[in-house]
């Protein structure tokens, strides 16, 4: 027997009082399951909404003087009514939500793109890399707003809440169809069993959010010290997941700290980016440019989802291989 | 973070200018141009001077299919090889030679406002873009003070939109002065100065635009990069991010055929039977020629216009080519350009950030609160050392070790400038230093009398003055500055060959043609018959647009008739240089 | 953020015991900034103008060897670098020498004012003049607190000079344009941004950190530390804080709107 307690989430969640174990014992089973569809495609819908509006504001920075960038924000819109959709019809779930989610996933992949070629084509181009990228277009940017899109991949393949005790069983435990062929990882997903691979997308993730937190702090000169709190927090985070995935102990031990600390690091940097608007000249007299030029609101709020997909991946089921 | 505070580039220096190509920023790259007219072929439209105004005539005609050519006294500027990034070897950027100036009030003149080479004064413009407001069209009906315009806001309305477009122009969605209006790329981010600004008007309950409206790319557009907040703008954007009709009009204008003949002095027009048929110039070796034409555009801005139709004078124009009316190189206007100069206890490096982001009009039009008519508006400006350096030696009246002292606290000033509205005199004029009738006598290296500039202050300038110098110290103090300085300056000539309904009013009409001489054209910021507390450049090259879309309109008849038809021409989309007219943010018109 | 912090051990720049000014290659509030060890960061074009501007002879061409005597003791009282080691002297007079020579002009003549040419030419000899007719002595020879009595007298507008010295001068103008080409000439020097902190050459890399003052990651940050002028001037005056009404611009200012 191990020397550690087990800090497994089964285990955890009894240590959850009573009025409130109940329901966070069901969390973690339709988690563990793969039956949580719908409320995943309520999280796409939003988290589209909220990276519309993020993408939004930042290509009217960039005076959308290539029309392709409007491309995000058409999709993101689709998106998040294919979220939608999805939340109310399982057909809808594994078509339109799916496909829009491919679709906005390559998106990202194209804008990543256009954004290395952007920085490419400013002054000096990759030769002052520091400078293009802090003054550049945000070259992680639509890596990142391929999150949402990624999140309804995942929700088009998961089972719906109430498959969950379909007949008394999971239908994990069913194995029907699923036999006849070999299973992969849309049936790992199908499951909840794919907590390494959110692990390296949690990796991925934070590598590109703490990066960006780095240039946008490093522009700013780090002027307070907070500012290295998401840099110091990525390699932990992502070095956590990574190691999530040779370690059982390590997806059930230092991930959920790591990922926890990351999503509070989220929060409290959403409080100070707002602070920082205010107290920027003019303040809240001049809202819509402060919020434009000021510390970007919604920033921290995606180093904050990589903590979030963190957790995700504490709570899964490892894969079966 | 060693890799990057090396004092090198990654991957090695950056590259060279390219043989064979001329280049128009880091992106932008043309073949030398080519054509060239034969002095005895007689081409449609021959410009004189290519700058604002001349720039977007060019292209204009020659999209239309015109045979045209620019004459421009200055070189064809190659950014990479011409410019750099310093303020002393920029001098040859301004219209250095010789004039002479005077008056009560004489005005400093060159490096201040007026450019030779292609592009003109918008190579070295800080590139402000507001539009005039509708009342400067009428401010003789609404103050009893200056002249109305034979054109209304609303005729000019569809150019300012146009030209905001092909610029283009960076500015909020939504500017609330004169009639509201929005602008087809975003703002830029606010520099040292830009936030004294908003600091103080904020705090004083002032309205302020942050960000522009400023002709500097937010973003990149085609072959045009990204403004890099260097601050370099009025000693010429290498980064091409500013616009200039060096790289917004001319390139297109080339492609279609035009000519830009650089280094040519046209010294005289030449009249035969009352109408134009050509015009003397010195080519780049100093020979004299004459270029036939069937009808000449001058566009040499408020100095060199006036001079040359004043040094055309010859049978029949005794005074003066076009100058029946007697205005020929009267009303010359300037705006006041003070600079207030605030120092901070904390650093401010002002040399960072286009000196033009930000700017209020709140106290544009005529308040019958105040003592005077008309108004002005507070702007950025964020002079680099030598410039600054002269400032404080007469703001603060220094020399030795003290101008030293406060060139070290550099860091901790920030800069407004004041732009008031000089109303039109007729005592403020550009003559020839020809020696005659009591004034002066001086000659260029080409051997014609240059220009004499007669400039006095007003009773209403003074007030205006006072009042928004008074005014920009407070807004000044409001953001904190704890010592606060200025001095007194100009900004911008317009005027000196302006419009008007009646022919004797004025030396053209709506579109520019003289009223004399049915085939010669003026159209630049002389045509302007007031000024408002606006930055001319926008307006001139809305004005140069609107003539185009005339000219075109009348087709030959300009060549041959003498009739003057003047009924406004449609305004056309489809001239606008390539990829210019969809892009950008939609916005409220 | 904290008040700056005073460097007490840099103080004060003149010895407290004879006067005598304490050199440095570099003063100014910035130590260690220096805009040239970025030159690989700027154009070619605009690296050969600065370093050609630091390195190429100038000989003089335009003054006589006398009244550039006058003039250079001029020069060095509008501008003073006695804080300046000898080696890292801005030259002043060589540029205005060179201006005059190539009429490289700013575009325009006072009414009432000569030519540049000529103007200096009158003031190189009512220097003199003034120096002769005060003390006895050539300009170049006097005393700086007498020197800077004589131009302190020409700044007020009313020269301690023979009655036609300066006749045909305004002299305001004209000292306007002498503070003016010193201007030009210093602040057009390396080692003069390195001095006031100015980054200096700017493309193809710009600035990233617009706002608050912050310097670039290539700047250093202000130190700040007292120092008085040597003991025998007159120019270390704070200047009142004065509106400058009747106060007009003479010469072309480097053209900020």
């Amino acid at each position: 027997m191990s020397p550690f307690p087990d800090a497994s989430p089964k285990a955890i969640v009894q240590l959850i009082p009573p009025p409130f174990r109940s329901p966070a014992e069901i969390v973690v089973d339709h988690i563990q399951h793969g039956t949580f569809q719908r409320s995943m495609a309520l999280l796409v819908c939003s988290t589209s909404l909220i990276s519309g509006m993020e993408v939004g504001y930042e290509h009217y920075r960039g005076s959308f003087s290539n029309p392709i960038m409007y491309t995000p924000i058409l999709l993101s819109g689709v998106l998040a009514a294919a979220g939608g959709a999805g939340f109310f019809s399982r057909r809808a779930a594994q078509t339109v939500m799916r496909w829009a989610s491919f679709v906005t996933l390559a998106d990202g992949l194209i804008g990543f793109g256009f954004h290395i070629r952007g920085i490419a084509r400013k002054p000096g181009g990759w030769r002052l890399p520091v400078f293009n990228l802090v003054m550049g277009p945000p070259v992680f940017a639509p890596l990142l707003f391929g999150t949402s899109a990624y999140l309804g991949v995942i929700a088009s393949y998961l089972q719906r809440e109430e498959d969950h005790g379909w007949k008394g069983k999971t239908i994990d435990a069913v194995k029907t169809a699923t036999t006849l062929r070999k299973p992969d990882w849309r049936e790992d997903i199908r499951v909840g069993r794919f907590q390494k691979h959110l692990c390296v997308v949690t990796a991925i993730g934070t590598v590109c959010s703490g990066g960006e937190a780095w240039y946008s702090h490093y522009k700013d000169n780090f002027k307070y010290r907070v500012q290295w709190s998401p840099v110091l927090l990525t390699p932990i985070l992502a070095g956590a997941a990574l190691w999530s995935l040779r370690s059982k102990r390590a997806a059930n031990t230092v991930l959920p700290v790591a990922s926890a600390l990351a999503m509070l690091n989220g929060v409290v940097g959403t409080g100070y980016h707002i602070r920082g608007i205010l107290r920027r000249p003019g303040g809240r007299k001049k809202p819509l440019y402060n919020t434009l030029y000021g510390p970007p609101i919604f920033a921290p709020m995606l180093f904050a989802a990589c903590g979030m997909l963190g957790m995700m991946a504490y709570l899964m089921r490892r894969e079966r291989s | 973070m060693s890799l990057f505070d090396r004092n090198k580039p990654l991957f090695g220096s950056f590259g060279k200018p390219k043989d064979g190509l001329h280049h128009l920023g880091p992106l932008q790259q043309i073949k030398p141009p080519q054509r060239v007219f034969r002095d005895d072929e007689e081409i449609d439209y021959l410009i004189v001077g290519v700058g604002s105004a001349g720039g977007v005539l060019l292209q204009r005609l020659a999209r239309a299919g015109f045979k045209v050519a620019g004459f421009e006294a200055g070189p064809f500027w190659d950014t990479e090889r011409d410019w750099v990034s310093d303020e002393t070897g920029s001098h040859n950027l301004y219209w250095n030679d010789l004039r002479i100036t005077g008056g009560t009030d004489p005005l400093a003149l060159g490096n201040n406002n007026s450019g030779k080479g292609v592009g003109g004064g918008s190579v070295h413009w800080a590139a402000f873009t507001p539009r005039f407001h509708p009342s400067d069209f009428e401010v003789y009906t609404q103050d009893g003070v200056g002249a109305d315009w034979p054109i209304t806001y609303e005729e000019i309305e569809p150019y300012y939109q146009l030209l905001e477009q092909e610029l283009p122009v960076a500015g909020p969605a939504w500017y609330p002065w004169g009639k509201p209006h929005g602008h087809p790329y975003g703002p830029h981010p606010m520099g040292g100065v830009g936030d004294t600004l908003i600091d103080g008007c904020t705090k004083l309950g002032i309205g302020v635009s942050a960000g522009g409206p400023v002709a500097i790319l937010s973003a990149s557009r085609g072959d045009r990069p990204h403004c890099i907040y260097r601050g370099f703008c009025i000693q010429a954007c290498k980064v091409g991010a500013k616009a200039s009709t060096l790289v917004t009009h001319v390139p297109d204008a080339l492609e279609h055929g035009a000519e830009v003949r650089d280094n040519s002095m046209v010294s005289r027009i030449s009249v035969k039977d009352g109408r134009v048929d050509g015009v003397h110039y010195f080519d780049r070796d100093g020979n004299e020629r004459f270029q036939r034409a069937k009808a000449v555009i001058v566009s040499g801005y408020a100095i060199e216009t006036p001079r040359l139709l004043l040094n055309s004078a010859c049978a029949g124009h005794e005074n003066g080519l076009a100058n029946s009316s007697g205005t020929l190189g009267k009303y010359l206007m300037a705006q006041a350009g003070n600079v207030i100069l605030g120092r901070f206890d904390q650093p401010v490096r002002m040399y960072k950030a286009p000196p033009a982001h930000a700017l209020t009009e709140e106290f544009y039009e005529t308040d019958p609160k105040r003592d005077f008519a008309r108004g002005f508006a507070v702007q950025t400006v964020g002079p680099l050392p030598i410039a600054f350096a002269k400032q404080m030696s007469v703001a603060k009246n220094q020399w030795g070790w003290g101008l030293r002292r406060t060139m070290m606290d550099y860091n901790h000033w920030s800069a407004l400038g004041l732009l008031g509205e000089i109303l039109p005199w007729k005592d403020n004029t550009v003559e020839l230093a020809d020696g005659k009738g009591g004034r002066p006598e001086a000659r260029d290296r080409y051997g014609l009398p240059v220009a004499k500039v007669t400039f006095n202050l007003h009773d209403n300038d003074t007030k205006l003055i006072e009042f928004g110098k008074n005014k920009t110290m407070e807004i000044m103090r409001a953001a904190g500055a704890t010592e606060v300085v200025q001095e007194a300056r100009y900004a911008h000539l317009v005027g000196g060959a302006r419009m008007s309904k009646r022919p004797e009013d004025g030396v053209c009409d709506k579109f520019g043609r003289t009223w004399d001489v049915p085939n010669l054209f003026v159209m630049d910021g002389s045509v302007m018959p007031t000024q408002g507390s606006a930055n001319p450049g926008l307006t001139i090259q809305a004005l140069a647009a609107r003539t185009a879309d005339y000219l075109i309109s009348q087709g030959s008849a300009v060549f041959t008739a003498n009739g003057r038809d003047l009924t406004s021409p449609p305004c056309r989309h489809s001239l606008s240089p390539p990829g210019t007219f969809t892009k950008g943010i939609p916005h409220l018109r | 953020m904290a008040p700056q912090k005073v460097q007490t051990k840099r103080l004060p720049v003149t010895d407290p015991l004879d006067g005598a000014p304490i050199q440095l290659d570099q003063p100014g509030y910035y130590e260690g900034f220096s805009t040239l060890s970025q030159q690989a960061y700027w154009d070619d074009a605009t690296r050969k103008v600065v370093l050609q501007r630091m390195t190429a002879a100038h000989p003089i061409l335009f003054f006589t060897p006398a009244e550039a005597a006058t003039m250079a003791a001029v020069l060095d009282r509008i501008l003073p670098q006695e804080d300046r080691t000898a080696a890292r002297r801005i030259a002043l007079l060589p540029p205005l020498d060179d201006r005059l020579f190539h009429n490289r002009i700013e575009g325009y003549r006072y009414e009432d004012m000569p030519s540049d040419q000529d103007a200096y030419r009158q003031a190189a000899k009512a220097f003199e003049q003034m120096a002769q007719t005060a003390c006895g002595r050539s300009f170049h020879e006097l005393e700086t607190m007498e020197q800077e009595t004589l131009l302190q007298s020409l700044h007020a507008e009313k020269p301690t000079a023979p009655e036609d010295a300066w006749k045909g001068i305004n002299i305001k103008r004209f000292w306007a344009l002498l503070v003016s080409d010193c201007c030009s000439a210093y602040y057009a020097h390396p080692w003069a941004w390195d001095e006031i902190g100015f980054g200096g050459p700017a493309y193809p890399r710009g600035y990233m950190r617009l706002e608050e003052g912050q310097p670039e990651p290539w700047e250093v940050d202000e130190q700040r530390y007292q120092w008085a002028a040597p003991a025998d001037t007159l120019t270390d005056t704070p200047a009142s804080e004065q509106t400058g009404e009747k106060v007009q611009s003479q010469a072309g200012q480097g053209g900020t709107h």
